[in-house]
């Protein structure tokens, strides 16, 4: 048998035409960490999905254990001792810890009938692996991201996992919880499982792993020991460049502020939220999942209602009970989620970008040219570089980052005072990345108002002139210029 | 010249599909019972009997393209038909002049548009207000309108239809167009006007494929799902109105048929109730060529109507299998492809 317990060779994938993964080659050993590192969009959860059966390669070889498998299914990589914990965690929210432990292995067994004390040893057994201790019986749904997530790593080591795959494991997790969350993954590697940690945080890779596999643009650009890179290399790797001065400066900022929040509040997600908005630059909310940043956001859309405080634009107090009214009031905002709240995949390309500025496409009688359409939708192809040679065809033809081009061309093209983007580059390769932010720093050195909300820490440290952070629904933290760095932010989060 | 046809029908398969299916019908009746169907009664039969569902379809045609479905048209069509005709039986008089006819027969008409904006304000506002699943809400609609209606005459039909009415019904303009027909055309091309040459026509697209997505682009959804069932259930009272003058009279479970047939039609045309799909030329076809069915069966005097339920929801059910087939990854016959995320 070879030393290494799982061995990728010239992995090839690609969905209608377009490469996902070209040539990718690693290899994990039992009994070590291997962190998979890249940007998002770069190939890693497609790379993990062939792994764990539920995508098929294309071209390539995966040996696993010294044995070659041509094809496999997600219940024989569960066979074959191959776990993946997914960042959704794929557990039952309204059942309790105990069931959710049980309840795979009891199926697996066959069983039909609901033995509890069978299942409570079951469930006592799993998590006896890690020396974890929690209430069997609470309700999965009420537990915190972390406890969660020890969880799925218990039931993951009921099936004598020889190979635990975790998709992004730290990017809920508080400084601490990450910590334990390290504890328990060296106790893994100590009994001899092979550990693949999916991550794009330097600082987390270097402390955890032994090997480390970067990726860019579905290739592999580095595989090997960790100890042998230095984090400028790292970083080098990631990106594909060094990253040095494309930060932005804010050139022309106003005076006065155009957007003003005071005291804005909304039940059980934030409170007593004030910040000001000035044309000309880009401030960046940051904070945790469930830090009230995108309801924040939402109210500022007309999507939620606060019920206390105020917003002031330009000058004049503002109820927004619509999107309608934001947009009349010359707000845009570009959604967290671009497949179920920002486009209609299954429409043409021209009909998405054109959707909401079709008042200003149609005559007074609500009478539409096909044409108009498609000349309008042309000029952002061309202005954004959207990879298509048919605006007609439908956006779910598109990469996600040309999807997202879509969606920021859709507000865009509205007349605009403030643009509140939502995640703007989550799954978006590295290329379209840096196409989305000069456009966004072009757009508020030409006067653009813009708010970005993210948790990616790199592109709020990037793109932002000021950053206010949010934790537990309130404001916690807010810099400036040379102030705004990761560690800064971190510091304030954890 | 292959080429084209062969991109033509790839965009296309929908229509290419409904000529398939009309000429195969055709040629199963020509072989069948030839010479019933090429008679010009069989023909006449056709175009005066289609237009009476043919235009309640193209009222739940919106509903499905904006994603929700009607279930209640009809029996709000048969209320509204039995307020009309109760007026117009309790105000026209014999020694009344034509001219004063006319205006009782446009008030009762105004009466039944006018319940069917109630209605569908009703059924829009349980939609997209109330979060009610469209099947659901529109099911108890049906009941409730039903109810109403039989409550109202005891079960029996409602008499008393001016003869004026009936006539303009059985009118044939220029010896060759049958009112009803000719109605039909007018709501088709008023149709067909909304959805391809006005933003409306786009938004209702837009917000039937996604409806989230709609709503973040500024489209007014709520009012968007309201409006197409006022459109829906005002265009099912036209249709009810026009059975009212083939049959002479109005009851509650008129046309009770027609639900599923109609929803026959639709998805026979590609018109889903997933939304945001569909043309209405095919839904065009789609009506023609049910007809013919119904008029082929109706030629085999073995096949009573007491078989019609059965036919109509086998028909259903092989549709319903064929354009899940259809759109999803079983049968590749259509171009819908499934988002990889």
């Amino acid at each position: 048998m070879s030393e290494y317990l799982l061995e990728m060779t010239e992995i090839c994938k690609s969905f209608a035409g377009v490469p996902a993964l070209e040539h990718v080659n690693f290899k994990v050993r039992s009994g070590k960490v291997m962190c998979l590192a890249g940007e998002n969009g770069c190939g890693k959860s497609t790379l993990v999905k062939i792994i764990s059966g539920v995508y098929s390669k294309d071209e390539g070889e995966v040996v696993f254990e010294g044995k070659p498998i041509a094809k496999i299914t997600p219940a024989e990589a569960t066979k074959l001792g191959i776990q993946v914990i997914y960042q959704d965690l794929s557990i039952f929210p309204n059942l309790t810890v105990m069931e959710n432990l049980a309840i795979n292995s009891e199926i697996t067994a066959g069983k039909k009938l609901v033995n509890r004390r069978q299942w409570e040893a079951t469930a006592k057994e799993a998590l006896s692996k890690i020396g974890y201790h929690i209430d069997l019986h609470a309700k999965m749904g009420e537990l915190s991201v972390a406890d969660k997530q020890l969880v799925a790593i218990c039931r993951a080591l009921l099936f004598d996992a020889k190979l635990i795959i975790m998709d992004e494991p730290t990017t809920a997790l508080t400084k601490k919880e990450v910590d334990a969350l390290f504890k328990t993954v060296c106790q893994l590697r100590d009994s001899g499982i092979a550990i693949m940690f999916i991550s794009h945080k330097t600082e987390e890779i270097f402390e955890i792993s032994d090997d480390v596999c970067i990726m860019r643009n579905g290739k592999n650009v580095y595989a090997g020991p960790t100890s042998e890179l230095t984090p400028k290399d790292f970083t080098y790797y990631m990106t594909g460049r060094e990253l040095t001065d494309d930060h932005f400066v804010a050139k022309n900022i106003s005076k006065e502020p155009v957007l003003k929040v005071e005291h804005l509040s909304l039940k059980n997600k934030f409170e007593d939220v004030s910040f000001e908005l000035r044309k000309g630059e880009i401030l960046g909310i940051t904070g945790l999942l469930g830090s009230g940043r995108t309801e924040l956001a939402l109210s500022l859309f007309g999507l939620e209602r606060p019920k206390k405080g105020t917003i002031t634009l330009n000058g004049k107090q503002v109820k927004i009970t619509s999107p309608i009214m934001a947009q009349k009031l010359k707000i845009g905002y570009v959604p967290e989620d671009r497949l179920t709240e920002g486009l209609c995949l299954q429409q043409s390309i021209a009909d998405n970008i054109t959707l909401s500025s079709l008042k200003r496409l149609s005559n007074s009688f609500g009478l539409l040219k096909h044409q108009d359409i498609i000349d309008d939708a042309s000029i952002w192809k061309e202005k954004f570089s959207i990879a298509t040679n048919d605006v007609n065809k439908f956006a779910s033809t598109l990469s996600g980052g040309n999807q997202q081009k879509i969606v920021l061309s859709k507000w865009l093209s509205n007349d605009l005072d403030v643009l509140i983007l939502n995640g703007p580059t989550v799954g978006v390769d590295v290329g379209a990345k840096q196409d989305i932010h000069a456009l966004v720093h072009q757009l508020a050195n030409d006067g653009l108002a813009v708010i970005i909300i993210s948790d990616d820490l790199s592109e709020v440290v990037i793109n932002c002139s000021r950053v206010v952070v949010m934790k537990e629904g309130k404001i916690v933290g807010e810099m400036t210029g040379d102030k705004i760095s990761e560690d800064n932010i971190l510091e304030i989060i954890r | 010249m292959q080429a084209k046809f062969k991109e033509y029908s790839n965009k296309n398969r929908y229509s290419v599909m409904l000529f398939g299916l009309m000429i195969l019908l055709l040629m199963f009746f020509s072989v069948t019972k030839g010479e019933t169907l090429w008679s010009l009664g069989t023909w006449n039969g056709i175009f005066i009997q289609f237009p009476e569902y043919g235009i309640m379809t193209l009222g739940v045609m919106f509903c499905f393209i904006i994603g929700n479905i009607d279930m209640s048209f009809v029996a709000l069509g048969d209320f509204a038909c039995i307020m009309a005709v109760r007026y117009m039986a309790g105000h026209v008089t014999e020694d009344m002049a034509t001219g004063q006819v006319v205006g009782v027969i446009l008030i009762a008409l105004l009466i039944a548009i006018a319940i069917g904006v109630i209605g569908g304000i009703i059924n829009g506002v349980l939609v997209a207000y109330l979060n009610i699943p469209p099947v659901m809400a529109t099911i108890a609609m049906q009941l409730v309108w039903l109810g109403l209606s039989t409550a109202l005459t005891k079960g029996y039909a409602v008499t008393g239809v001016p003869a004026l009415y009936t006539e303009i019904g059985h009118t044939m303009l220029f010896g060759f167009l049958p009112v009803p027909l000719l109605i039909f055309l007018i709501i088709f091309l008023f149709s067909l006007f909304l959805l391809k040459f006005t933003t409306y026509g786009k938004r209702l697209y837009m917000t039937g494929t996604n409806l989230k997505a709609a709503k973040f682009s500024a489209i007014n959804t709520k009012a968007m799902i309201i409006s197409t069932f006022i459109l829906c259930d005002v265009i099912a009272c036209i249709g009810c109105m026009i059975m009212v003058s083939t049959m002479n009279s109005a009851k509650a479970d008129y046309g009770t048929s027609y639900v599923m047939r109609v929803i026959l039609i639709l998805v026979l045309a590609g018109v889903l109730p997933d939304g945001g799909m569909g043309k209405i030329f095919n839904v065009l076809l789609s009506i023609v060529a049910i007809q013919i069915i119904a008029s082929g069966v109706n030629m085999f005097s073995q096949l009573n109507s007491y078989y019609a339920s059965l036919i109509w929801g086998g028909l259903l059910i092989i549709v319903l299998i064929l354009s899940t087939k259809m759109n999803g990854t079983g049968i590749k016959l259509f171009k819908l492809k499934k988002q990889k995320m």
